[in-house]
């Protein structure tokens, strides 16, 4: 699905250069789920954000479903995150002037999809998490776990074939969390391919595969 | 997409609704500004544009050369336009010899009314394409016939048709109504005249035109043509220029007479001449006026701006998460335009609303009768345009800058607005004051002036003075009507005059006296006094004495100004004889100079001499001052009645006409005093939007100090001392920029001010006053607040 090779990524603070990656290699296969797991400032959101294709890298390749990446011009870049690439955040980011209809339809409206779908769509997977009685609430009115819920559903309307989560769970009590990470599971089992940057070992191992980062470098 | 776009953009607005009143306010104070400029300045630029044949109507006007300086006016002798037609024919399609407007009174029976109106030659209602309701535009062809407008017709004759009915005209001719014409529009130059008659009675009822020695040498109607349609302005303008010249005296041709034709669409805004060259006029006040609404509107986009740009940090996080989503940065610069189109189309229905609550009051100030054309499809297509404009104006900087963040920045919560995104915030608010202080500099000059003006010595006493017309039966029996007054105690004292006191009507040439320079063209106001003139306005002698009835010998006699007395060079002028055509004259007094015309001007070389009350149109009285002014006008007016019964007492009092003198400048002052309270108000706003957004993005550093000790005090120096700074400079630039444009102002009028610093440091002071008034309020909220509250939120 998508292939790193030799990927590095570094700032300069006057006459250090300090890498955030290192030769990074990674291959991920479709239907996998990968838990990335490193100390604070190993380099997990960075690895994270540059296969989510927010974030740039200095050297190396990155092939994502045959395309190169690391040759392609930004608007291209984008329209290939928007087509393919859903994003779960720790703080849900919702925006809180939607409900929680209108924010799960508005990445359905930037792919120019038609009012008649987007509406079938929302309704879809409004259904399909059983929030549909929370439709016209705002984000402030809810629980955390109700936000990270509506923020997957969110990230999966426009159909993605990878979800990429930065500590989904981080801001959530031990059950929500549980439950976050349960719908994970059923998603992955479903032929999503997932990952997921996470502090805990306990949800790294609904993974299919753990890659642990130090400083920068996969752990081997 | 859209709909999306306008539902984000109205629930941001209703969940900030003290910034969106801000906003919208503003905007719409400034769009209401822009309206009423733009209207005002439609209305000046459309004038005389009621007459179809507008661009191809001319009035004909003289340059005439006085010792080198060339004085431009629009008198013509009354054979100018028999000339016209015999010699130039072909070049004009019409030409029209017309009297001066003034009142006339129409007498039907026992009802008596005064019309205001023109004698002119038959084609006018032709050349000037008025719209007739009754009758036909022929109507002047009869030389004892009438034209009336529709409303002169209404107040003569009511409901009933005017057709053919005869009327009494100035209580000496009957004639006929011929016609009756729609109203001319205010915003036309003939705009006055309720009436018109034939120039043929005009030349009956003043005999003496025909017959003068020099028809060519006396200026006393007016000239208009219509020039032909296969020809241009300008080249029948320089073929007629010496028309005149070719036809005086010797003695007249030192004058230089130039004829010239000035198109009517120059008579509103460029009426003004000096040493001979159109200098401009009115258009100077629609260029100033445009510029400062033009000025207003961008006030208001930039408080926009500001206002959106300093709420940056807090739609940061939405653009981040937008982008995350899938957004390209073009969707994000559509959804910022929409939601400043959703503010500018509020604040346009907000400022439609404004407009239409001001216009009466702005008419009133302005002296127009603007209506907004609600049905004029123009209007709204520049309504339209207007509204794109402003939002594009205001909208694009927020749209740009907002949809510029990098959303991962954002997002991690590193995103910090850098030391240089409030530079573009500042120069705004650096532009903002700008123009506020000017304006401020500008009101303060433009009421100086005035002042200036007003407080110049006069020469007479105004309080207590009234003037008006005298009518053949007083001229008769004005001796007697003078005792009869002054016996009522209503009156101190009575004088006929030729001029009011507010004008000059005539001027004579045919001056000579020992050591003339025989090259000196002289043409001096002259007026023609009774006795009693000095002492009725209150005049000071100088030199000499004053007119008596005792000396037989003052029907012949002089009183000049100081300035004639300084222009003649006499040493002693008092005894020396001045010869009026061949007449011997003996100068017996010198008095101080009288200003009859403009303040801003000096007051020309004028005499005085007695006269015979046949030639005198003006009553001057003195109220008697320990009398009530109300009892004494009644009283007057019973005495009047009893020689003029059907004459309307009417009269006005001179200080009210000499403050007339001041009106333009006087609306000048008040509309650039209106525009300046409302730029600085619209800044303000501004300011206090900046203010408070500064406040709390700087809540949490003003929670650590606090904390760390800092006084209320302190934190309010801190707080202000940014904006003060700005306002300062926004000071050093406005101050050159007001001087330049004032100074070049000020050489309009002769008599002016001089430019004084303390202007400047009074514009400046106030500037800073209100500055810190506005930011204050924020400051002292902020610095006052709980520090633990405030640290708390993070």
């Amino acid at each position: 699905m998508l292939e790193l090779k030799g990927i590095y990524k570094w700032v300069n603070t006057g006459n250090n250069r300090v890498f955030l990656l290192k030769d990074v290699d990674l291959s991920v296969q479709p239907g996998e789920f990968i838990s990335i797991m490193g100390p604070s400032g190993s380099g997990k959101s960075t690895l994270l954000n540059v296969i989510g294709m927010l974030d740039t890298f200095d050297q190396g390749e990155y092939n994502f479903l045959h395309e190169p990446v690391h040759k392609l011009k930004e608007k291209q870049r984008s329209s290939l995150y928007k087509q393919y690439i859903g994003f779960v955040f720790q703080a849900y980011h919702l925006i809180d002037e939607l409900t929680v209809y209108e924010n799960i339809e508005t990445p359905l409206i930037y792919q120019d999809i038609k009012t008649s779908e987007r509406k079938a769509m929302v309704a879809d997977v409004l259904d399909r998490f059983q929030i549909v009685g929370k439709k016209d609430l705002f984000p402030t009115q809810l629980s955390g776990g109700q936000q990270q819920l509506v923020g997957i559903a969110r990230a999966l309307i426009a159909r993605p074939k990878l979800l990429l989560a930065d500590e989904p769970t981080g801001n959530l009590n031990s059950k929500q969390g549980e439950e976050i990470m349960g719908l994970f599971k059923q998603l992955n089992d479903e032929g999503m391919t997932i990952i997921q940057v996470t502090h805990s070992e306990k949800n790294a191992a609904y993974g299919s595969r753990i890659i642990n980062l130090l400083d920068g470098m996969v752990a081997r | 997409m859209i709909k999306n776009y306008f539902k984000i953009a109205w629930r941001n607005m209703v969940k900030n609704k003290g910034y969106s009143a801000i906003n919208i306010g503003g905007l719409a104070v400034g769009m209401a500004v822009a309206m009423l400029i733009g209207l005002w300045v439609h209305d000046e630029l459309t004038y005389d544009r009621y007459h179809q044949n507008y661009d191809r109507i001319a009035q004909v006007m003289q340059h005439a050369n006085f010792n080198g300086k060339v004085e431009t006016q629009v008198s013509n002798p009354a054979l100018m336009g028999p000339e016209l037609r015999d010699k130039y024919g072909s070049n004009f399609k019409y030409v029209i010899q017309s009297s001066w407007t003034g009142g006339h009174l129409l007498s039907i029976g026992d009802k008596h009314i005064s019309k205001v109106g023109n004698f002119f030659e038959p084609d006018a209602p032709d050349m000037l394409t008025l719209k007739m309701l009754k009758g036909t535009r022929a109507g002047l062809k009869d030389p004892y016939s009438i034209m009336m407008s529709a409303s002169a017709a209404e107040s003569l004759f009511g409901k009933e048709d005017p057709i053919n009915k005869t009327i009494k005209l100035d209580r000496s001719f009957d004639v006929k109504v011929t016609g009756v014409y729609e109203d001319l529009p205010d915003n036309t130059s003939f705009r006055e005249i309720k009436i018109m008659m034939p120039w043929e009675l005009w030349l009956i009822q003043n005999p003496w035109a025909k017959q003068m020695n020099e028809p060519w040498g006396s200026n006393f109607s007016q000239t208009f043509v219509q020039i032909a349609d296969n020809t241009d302005m300008a080249s029948v303008s320089a073929k007629i220029k010496n028309t005149k010249l070719n036809n005086v005296s010797k003695e007249e041709a030192k004058y230089q007479w130039a004829v010239f034709l000035h198109p009517m669409g120059k008579w509103n805004l460029y009426n003004e001449f000096r040493n001979g060259v159109n200098t401009g006029g009115n258009i100077r006040y629609v260029w100033l006026f445009g510029i400062i609404g033009i000025f207003v509107l961008l006030l208001a986009c930039i408080n926009f701006m500001n206002l959106a740009t300093a709420r940056s940090e807090k739609r940061a996080r939405e653009v981040g998460i937008r982008k995350a989503i899938g957004s390209m940065r073009w969707q994000l610069i559509r959804q910022f335009f929409a939601e400043s189109y959703l503010v500018v189309i509020l604040a346009f229905v907000l400022s439609l609303i404004l407009v239409v609550l001001l216009l009466p009051l702005f008419n009133e100030v302005a002296g127009k009768k603007i209506a907004i054309p609600w049905q004029n499809p123009i209007f709204w297509t520049f309504s339209l345009v207007f509204i794109l404009i402003t939002g594009l104006l205001s909208g694009s900087y927020p749209a740009l800058y907002l949809s510029s963040f990098q959303p991962l920045k954002v997002l991690k919560g590193t995103f910090r607005v850098g030391r240089f995104a409030s530079v573009p915030r500042k120069v705004l608010v650096v532009l903002q004051f700008t123009v506020s202080v000017m304006l401020i500099i500008g009101t303060i000059i433009v009421y100086q002036q005035i002042q200036y003006a007003k407080d110049r010595p006069i020469g007479y006493t105004r309080n207590g003075l009234i003037n008006l017309g005298m009518e053949k039966e007083i001229r008769e029996h004005y001796e007697t009507v003078r005792t009869e007054l002054k016996n009522s105690g209503a009156i101190e004292e009575m004088a006929a005059s030729n001029s009011p006191l507010t004008q000059v009507w005539n001027t004579n040439g045919g001056f000579e006296w020992e050591g003339k320079d025989p090259n000196l063209a002289v043409d001096f106001p002259n007026n023609r006094v009774s006795y009693e003139f000095g002492k009725t306005v209150n005049w000071k002698i100088k030199e000499g004495r004053d007119f008596s009835r005792d000396y037989a010998t003052d029907s012949a006699a002089f009183i000049i100004n100081e300035s004639a007395a300084k222009f003649l060079g006499f040493k002693n002028p008092v005894g020396t004889v001045l010869k009026w055509n061949n007449q011997p004259f003996t100068i017996i007094g010198v008095v101080n100079d009288i200003m009859q015309e403009s303040p801003f001007y000096p007051v020309r070389p004028t005499l005085y001499h007695i006269g015979e009350y046949e030639n005198m149109y003006n009553l001057i009285l003195r109220l008697n001052p320990q009398k009530n002014a109300k009892q004494s006008l009644t009283s007057i007016e019973q005495l009047l009645k009893k020689y003029t019964p059907s004459v309307p007492f009417d009269y006005k009092f001179v200080d009210e006409e000499f403050g007339g003198k001041f009106r333009a400048e006087e609306r000048i002052g008040k509309l650039s005093s209106y525009f300046a309270i409302l730029a600085v108000l619209i800044s303000c706003l501004g300011l206090f939007g900046m203010a408070s957004f500064v406040a709390e993005q700087r809540t949490k550093e003003i929670g650590i100090r606090k904390v760390l000790g800092a006084s209320v005090i302190n934190l309010w120096q801190l707080l202000s001392k940014e904006f003060v700074l700005l306002v300062v400079f926004s000071c050093i630039i406005a101050v050159p920029i007001a001087w330049y444009y004032l100074s070049n102002w000020l050489t309009n009028y002769d008599y002016r001010i001089t430019i004084s610093w303390q202007v400047f440091a009074l514009a400046a002071a106030a500037a800073l006053i209100i500055t810190i008034v506005t930011v204050s309020f924020q400051a002292i909220k902020a610095a006052i607040a709980n520090p633990v509250k405030s640290l708390r939120t993070e």
